[in-house]
């Protein structure tokens, strides 16, 4: 595994702590690389002859697909791993951050550095979050143990660096730098005076905006307070300068017409249709006339082969991921239209998952983010 | 250090539905191997860190290492970090007993009320 970055806020693992994380890490590459593939002969050679031997017909949807693949002994070994590799991944993690949680606590406020951080114990934490730990993370973002605890931004920190096997960069900020990269292909002269992040959880993507544009005034919230706490502390650490607050993306505090620019980076997905529409009605409101917004998140549903949709849903039914379902099925124009947006102004772009010249993607060779771009 | 501060303890299972891929006890045994597969290659990486390190000062023969007798306390050091070593290699199967256990905490508090 290519090193993570150091910084003051970075729970550093000790000897075997480290060779735990990096045995998870090889085992993931193992997984995606060597078994993962097997999925393919496994369904083109035996459960979709079996299934047009029964039906007289090939499977007309993804759902289709899910009920012969999770009978197929091949499918459920690779599935069975790969959960479990995600559940060795938080323990890995959470290992060395309860170890040095008291002291990560003493230097988060010793950190010196720009940006402030504002609470709000009124916050409630929405049902999609509390209704299971998104991605198994054990706790999820809001746990929070008293009034300075930031372990569950320490253990997202370094957990989704091991998750993506170190594809988000060694300052685990890949989709601040592909979605930053991105405004300004689209946008290279527009002054940007407020930004605001929503759902910033550890706040590396705004963190690293706000080292790309020093005149500009950055605003991140999230509801997990944990997160925030390391947030601020990581941001301090990286010479960031941001300001966090507690707040729900979908209903905030700041007045109409504050922001230039409204970001996310993979949010929706987390939250429940519902929330997405009350999400895009905010950001109308928080926009200026002429202001952007921009979310990056993962596909949708439609434009992929049921095989295709069926693959990228084991996350759903893996990996705590339930509420992405709802954000796959959505038809986005209405979204964006009930929100305010003109349907004219809104367009979904593919952006490529590299942020530097000749750098290795994210995932695979082609792999793509959509980004949900309206202009109010 | 942080060593002298209050030790905390961090949640360590998610929330939410576990899917089934085989049955439940496979499913256990999988995670088990899994998990030693983790531990023997953590293990593996520390001897190599004391062999390179020791080749590396001249620390001590091999020879040494064959003939070594643990001391009363090195024995009960050893003991409790194969307890956690244990719990971790089983911790699926205290997973079901803590719901199990949860469960049945539930019942009682209706039973009396």
């Amino acid at each position: 595994m290519i090193p993570q970055k150091m910084h003051a806020m970075f729970a550093k693992p000790n000897h075997d702590e480290a060779s735990r994380q990096e045995f998870v890490n090889d085992f993931r590459v193992h997984l995606a690389s060597k078994v993962f593939p097997g999925t393919f002969p496994t369904y083109f050679g035996r459960v979709l002859p079996a299934f047009v031997k029964a039906n007289g017909r090939e499977p007309k949807d993804r759902h289709e697909i899910r009920k012969v693949m999770t009978k197929d002994s091949f499918y459920q070994l690779w599935s069975a791993m790969q959960r479990n590799s995600q559940e060795m991944i938080w323990d890995s993690v959470i290992d060395s951050v309860e170890r040095q949680l008291p002291d990560l606590m003493d230097r988060a406020k010793h950190t010196k550095g720009k940006g402030s951080l504002t609470l709000n114990p009124d916050v409630v934490v929405p049902k999609y979050h509390t209704a299971a730990d998104i991605h198994l993370q054990p706790g999820a973002y809001h746990t929070d143990s008293g009034p300075d605890d930031l372990a569950a931004g320490a253990i997202y920190d370094r957990g989704t660096y091991i998750y993506s096997m170190g594809g988000l960069g060694e300052e685990n900020d890949g989709l601040g730098r592909i979605l930053h990269k991105f405004f300004r292909k689209q946008y290279p002269d527009m002054k940007v005076a407020r930004v605001l992040d929503m759902g910033c959880t550890a706040g590396g993507s705004v963190t690293y905006w706000s080292t790309q544009e020093p005149g500009t005034e950055f605003h991140a919230i999230d509801v997990g307070a944990p997160c925030l706490r390391y947030g601020h502390a990581r941001a301090k650490a990286v010479g960031g300068n941001v300001h966090f607050s507690q707040q729900n993306a979908e209903k905030t505090n700041f007045a109409d017409g504050s922001f230039d620019l409204v970001t996310s980076h993979i949010l929706l997905h987390e939250t429940s249709r519902p929330a997405i529409y009350n999400i895009m009605k905010e950001c109308y409101r928080l926009l200026k006339p002429g202001g952007v917004m921009m979310h990056l998140d993962l596909p949708q549903a439609h434009g992929q082969t049921p095989l295709e949709g069926f693959l990228w849903e084991w996350e759903i039914y893996n990996n705590n991921e339930h509420f992405y379902g709802q954000l796959r099925e959505l038809d986005m124009v209405d979204v964006v239209t009930k929100a305010g947006f003109k349907p004219e102004n809104f367009k979904v772009h593919q952006v490529s998952s590299t942020w530097d010249d000749g750098q290795t993607p994210y995932s695979t060779e082609n792999f793509t983010f959509p980004v949900y771009v309206a202009v109010k | 250090m942080a060593d002298e501060k209050k030790p905390v303890k961090l949640p360590r299972t998610a929330k939410g539905k576990k899917p089934v891929y085989f049955d439940t006890t496979t499913d256990k045994l999988i995670s088990m191997v899994l998990t030693l597969m983790g531990e023997v290659s953590v293990m593996r990486d520390r001897l190599d860190t004391v062999e390179r390190l020791a080749a590396k000062k001249g620390v001590f023969a091999l020879d040494d290492v064959e003939t070594y007798e643990p001391a009363a306390d090195v024995v009960k050091v050893r003991s409790e970090r194969r307890a956690a070593y244990i719990a971790r290699v089983l911790k699926s199967v205290q997973d079901e007993l803590d719901a199990l256990q949860a469960k049945d905490d539930g019942m009682n508090v209706d039973v009396v009320s």
